[in-house]
């Protein structure tokens, strides 16, 4: 027993950590900045009546330690891929806060977190929804109508296939380069007997909805604030990406032979 | 009349910050936010280009603006910044550029390099490269200023 701390046995300072990391995973898992991860499961150990939290991250895993007095617990989690949910990175904030403002009730955290839910919306609405996004880029770019078209229609289609290929749980390089190919072969369609005057608009408005922007802007922030290697992953794998779906784009021309290439 | 047009486009460039916003899957009640942010950054990037500013800073003097906004939202609505910050700056994405240098990469390499295509693409990647990190460092600058702070903003 340690002075000037309340009691907290081994087994309830266990019990801490393993909530503790399970967000700091959840948050790195779901694409929370790195400032973000180490700020908030520091915040929750504390509301939980830990001393201090250490934390130790790399893009594809999480290592943490509690302290309390001077006992401490370590534990290493593996981060695994998922899409990015901006919604449950929101809802995890809102259960930190609400720790803070109840400390070391360690219950209502507990099961806060079991109902946390990804909130994902529904086809019928993001289908569409990403077809008139790249529409209209085509249309601040300055394409003609028959053009906004057939981007509508290639970017809906690829957010079908996106989200097929993604339920399957491929790799996200695969759906990537496999997106980019057929959004690519449906809008290689306005070249057909000059359907649309713009014809290199609609092909290059119609792989935007494959922009890995969190990726990107979260390796900048990361690599500012000095987690330089989280930098470093992150953008690894925002450039891989981006590398895959001009590979799709290259093989659909390619196949296609279009004029230019 | 000019006007007008700055308006319709600006509402133009609000559909695809809701669309993206939607992919990140942001929490329904910060859509209205994305769309007024993606509105915000693209027309006021064209303002500054109306005005002979070069391309490069007007995007980053729009993203860095965006993110200051970002800092009030986000106080005020308990949402992490990128929430709002990351579809607000996607209308302002150089895809076009971006391809037009792919492009001209690829027929180097079928066609043979000529002075037209390598110009293009010199010209097109630099374009590319540089409105990036104009986005990425305008959107920086505002959180690097809050870091030295103590206190968390949310």
């Amino acid at each position: 027993m340690q002075k000037g701390f309340p009691t907290i046995s081994k087994e309830e300072q266990t019990r801490i950590t393993t909530v503790v990391v399970r967000v700091a995973a959840m948050l790195l898992e779901y694409g929370a900045e790195s400032r973000l991860i180490e700020q908030l499961s520091s915040r929750l150990g504390v509301a939980l009546g830990c001393t201090s939290i250490e934390i130790s991250l790399i893009p594809s895993a999480i290592v943490l330690t509690t302290l309390i007095g001077d006992s401490s617990v370590t534990t290493t989690r593996r981060a695994h891929e998922q899409p990015i949910n901006m919604s449950i990175v929101h809802q995890i904030v809102t259960i930190c806060i609400a720790a803070e403002k109840n400390p070391r009730d360690i219950m209502m955290v507990e099961t806060k977190l079991a109902n946390i839910h990804s909130n994902p919306y529904p086809a019928w609405l993001i289908v569409p929804m990403i077809g008139l996004s790249c529409a209209a880029f085509s249309h601040l770019q300055g394409a003609d109508w028959a053009g906004f078209c057939i981007t509508f229609l290639a970017a809906s289609v690829g957010m079908m296939v996106r989200r097929a290929l993604s339920s399957r749980n491929y790799s996200l390089l695969i759906v990537f380069a496999f997106t980019a190919f057929v959004c690519t072969m449906i809008a290689s369609l306005s070249f057909y007997q000059g359907l649309s005057a713009t014809g290199s608009i609609v092909l290059s408005s119609s792989v935007l909805l494959l922009v890995p922007g969190f990726p990107y802007i979260n390796s900048m922030l990361d690599a500012f604030k000095g987690y330089i290697s989280m930098g470093w992953g992150r953008w690894t794998q925002a450039t891989l990406l981006t590398l895959m779906s001009s590979l799709g784009i290259m093989l659909a021309m390619g196949l296609l032979d279009i004029k230019g290439w | 009349m000019e006007w007008v047009t700055l308006l319709l486009d600006a509402m133009w460039a609000a559909i695809p910050a809701v669309g993206f916003g939607m992919i990140f899957n942001v929490p329904r009640s910060a859509l209205p936010l994305c769309a007024v942010g993606g509105a915000f950054t693209y027309g006021f990037r064209e303002v500054l280009m109306h005005h002979h500013l070069t391309i490069e800073l007007s995007t980053f003097i729009a993203a860095t603006a965006i993110g200051i906004i970002g800092v009030f939202w986000s106080r005020a609505y308990v949402m992490p910044r990128p929430v709002y910050t990351v579809p607000s700056i996607i209308p302002i994405i150089p895809g076009t550029y971006a391809y037009e240098m792919m492009i001209s990469l690829v027929s180097m390499n079928t066609d043979g390099v000529t002075d037209a295509l390598l110009s293009s693409f010199i010209e097109n990647g630099l374009h590319a490269v540089s409105i990036l990190f104009a986005i990425a460092f305008g959107l920086v600058l505002p959180s690097m200023y809050y870091t030295k702070r103590q206190k968390p903003i949310i």
